[in-house]
């Protein structure tokens, strides 16, 4: 904990232990307490456990505390982790691709093309999926894309299809988007809309065409809120059980469902620790690069 | 006459039920430093933008060599802005916002470096090139600015109150850097501003709107010293303006009678009033004289002081007369000192007929 500046600097009155104690549970640090201990109890305790038990092993399906690489040797040797490791980042990054894709001229009409109480509204429109379960969001899929569903019956009509879409990496893209999809156009809508639009006229003005000035102008200026909408989407979507299990078919597995696979056979909770330390490490990553992309600025 | 570069031909621009541009008829001309004043909701800016294509005239043509220039849009123009808020871009160094406009042509990169070094050269900043928007004062901004817009080498600058934001020193420095480069390049200004002395300072015709119509265009003197109305006497300078009735006209000059008696006043080329109507004239506050004993004759109003505001050599003096009326006297300062005023003290103000200025009714 951090010992206030004027203590640092001015140690012209004797400190007993006694009193930096007295010093350090200020009123302002004990405002931040909770806090702090909500995070040790919660996360940093949690993640420490996680880590510890990856060295765990099991004997006779019980589990016994040890510190042995067994469980980390055999998993990172496996082809079946590393492809399942592929996959899950191979379609959180689509889904990510797809996702920025398909909601930026929806965010960028909400935050250029209309006024602003349409927008106050859509925002509210676009938080309210929030409100339904994600899961029963992801069944009501099976309606649209089953064999005998909405789609394939309009396609039927005109003579195309049945397609195949549920238990298909499309199904877990379809999925991934119905998680993420609104959040994204939110976190979009809200970085474009503080752009200073004379900007964008200034480019036009200096005769920039309106397709290049996207590029030129509102890519560049939105920059920050772009990568974290892209940061949040590529994280929900990585860590996603639901999608890829209920509309992915689980075959071949990604990361989280790989996870619940391993301890449902034989009480494998060591060897699903190892999975989830490798998840987390990937999505620090991950975090941080993009973070440090968002906020990164021209040094001169 | 010179070839107009940009004419205005009844052009209306209307956002909703609100008009902010009424009818307007005016020629730019190739060269031509011209000032667009008035106070803030006037219309200057959309006129501006509508000279850059950011707006389209709801009626009307704008028309530029001839060309009518209604849909053409603001990136297939050459008629760079320099903006109020700069409007530079925070992402690129200095010298990457003044290449902007020559990337955007198509310009290859060695090329437009050097122009761009060599604009930001005469504007005296080149040792800047290379420094983020974000580090550079405002003064350099400007000069940023400024580069950016004419590293085309466009024919027309339009410029939207660009020394709105700085201090006194800067917008006097700024101001002379302007006109020299304008006299330089000899390309045509349009500035838009609310600042009188920037107008004024710089401009070689100057026109004043109010509420989206032109109250008057014409050289800055012919302004100050020749209001065409009453708005204009009153937004430009410090002017007196006394209303009454036409009680005779004679010749070239008017008897008009208001609550302060009869007073006489030269008609200049205005068309003849007939005995009845309303009329008014202006009275430049400098060209008033001020006693304290009563004149023999001529235009005279008995005033008492009321207060003065001292800005240095001259002095204003807010007087207040019978009727309750303000008038308002410049006078130099040294003056002042001699003449021993007292606060409430009874003075004259007296000028000569020829110097009041006649403006009709409104």
């Amino acid at each position: 904990m951090p010992v206030s500046e004027q203590n640092t600097q001015l140690p012209l009155v004797e400190t007993t232990p006694k009193r930096r104690f007295a010093r350090l549970l200020t009123f302002k640090d004990a405002l931040r307490l909770p806090i702090i201990i909500w995070q040790a109890l919660f996360f940093i305790a949690p993640l420490i456990f996680m880590v510890a038990m990856s060295f765990f092993i099991v004997r006779n399906y019980r589990m016994t505390e040890a510190f042995e690489m067994k469980n980390w040797l055999k998993m990172m040797s496996r082809d079946y982790f590393w492809d399942s490791y592929g996959l899950t980042i191979g379609l959180a990054t689509l889904a990510t691709l797809v996702v920025m894709t398909v909601a930026f001229p929806a965010a960028y009409t909400l935050a250029f093309r209309v006024s602003e109480n349409t927008r106050r509204w859509a925002v509210f429109l676009l938080i309210i999926p929030f409100f339904t379960s994600y899961l029963v969001r992801i069944f009501s899929w099976y309606v649209i894309l089953a064999e005998s569903g909405v789609i394939n019956a309009m396609l039927g009509y005109i003579g195309l299809g049945p397609y195949i879409m549920l238990n298909t990496q499309f199904g877990t893209i379809v999925g991934y988007m119905t998680l993420t999809l609104p959040l994204v156009i939110i976190l979009q809508t809200l970085s474009l809309a503080n752009i200073d639009w004379s900007l964008v006229e200034a480019a036009h003005n200096l005769g920039c065409r309106p397709w290049r000035t996207v590029f030129c102008i509102v890519l560049p200026l939105a920059r920050t809120g772009l990568i974290i909408a892209a940061v949040f989407c590529f994280i929900l979507s990585f860590g996603d059980f639901v999608s890829p299990y209920y509309l992915g078919g689980s075959k071949p597995p990604t990361l989280p469902i790989l996870i619940v696979d391993t301890v449902k056979s034989g009480q494998q909770w060591p060897r699903a620790a190892v999975v989830a330390v490798v998840m987390m490490v990937t999505l620090f990553i991950v975090a941080f690069g993009g973070i440090a992309a968002a906020y990164r600025r021209r040094v001169r | 006459m010179a070839d107009a570069l940009v004419e205005f031909d009844s052009v209306v621009k209307k956002f909703g039920d609100f008009t902010a541009v009424e009818r307007m008829n005016f020629t730019i001309d190739e060269g031509e430093f011209v000032a667009i004043m008035g106070p803030s909701g006037c219309g200057k800016t959309t006129t501006l933008r509508m000279l850059a294509g950011l707006e389209e005239p709801s009626e009307g043509e704008v028309r530029m060599q001839g060309r009518v220039m209604n849909a053409v849009p603001a990136h297939e123009r050459d008629t760079p802005l320099v903006w109020q808020s700069l409007a530079l871009f925070p992402f690129l160094n200095a010298r990457e916002n003044v290449e902007f406009g020559l990337q955007m042509r198509g310009v290859d990169a060695a090329a437009r470096r050097k122009k761009a070094l060599d604009w930001l050269d005469r504007l005296e900043i080149g040792e800047f090139a290379e420094r983020n928007i974000s580090s550079l004062s405002g003064g350099q901004k400007q000069r940023v600015a400024l580069a950016r817009s004419l590293v085309t080498e466009p024919r027309i600058l339009l410029l939207d109150e660009p020394l709105s934001a700085l201090d006194a020193n800067l917008v006097i420095r700024m101001q002379s850097m302007l006109t020299r480069l304008q006299r330089e390049l000899g390309i045509t200004f349009v500035y838009v501003t609310h600042s009188q002395s920037e107008a004024f300072a710089m401009a070689d015709r100057v026109v004043i709107m109010s509420r989206g119509r032109i109250a008057q265009i014409g050289a800055p003197k012919d302004i100050y010293r020749a209001p065409d109305n009453r708005f204009v006497a009153e937004f430009v300078g410090r002017n007196n303006i006394i209303s009454g009735k036409i009680k005779s006209s004679s010749g070239k000059s008017v008897l008009i009678n208001g609550s302060l008696g009869d007073f006489k006043v030269s008609l200049g080329g205005r068309a003849k009033p007939s005995p009845g109507d309303e009329g008014s004239f202006v009275i430049a506050a400098d060209l008033v004289h001020l006693s304290s004993k009563k004149p023999r004759a001529g235009n005279q109003i008995e005033c008492s002081l009321i207060s003065e505001e001292f800005i240095g050599s001259v002095v204003t003096l807010f007087l207040e007369a019978k009727d309750g009326s303000e008038f308002k006297v410049q006078i130099q300062e040294r003056e002042l000192a001699d003449m021993d005023l007292k606060h409430m003290g009874k003075v004259f103000v007296s000028w000569d007929p020829e110097r009041a200025h006649y403006i009709g009714a409104d």
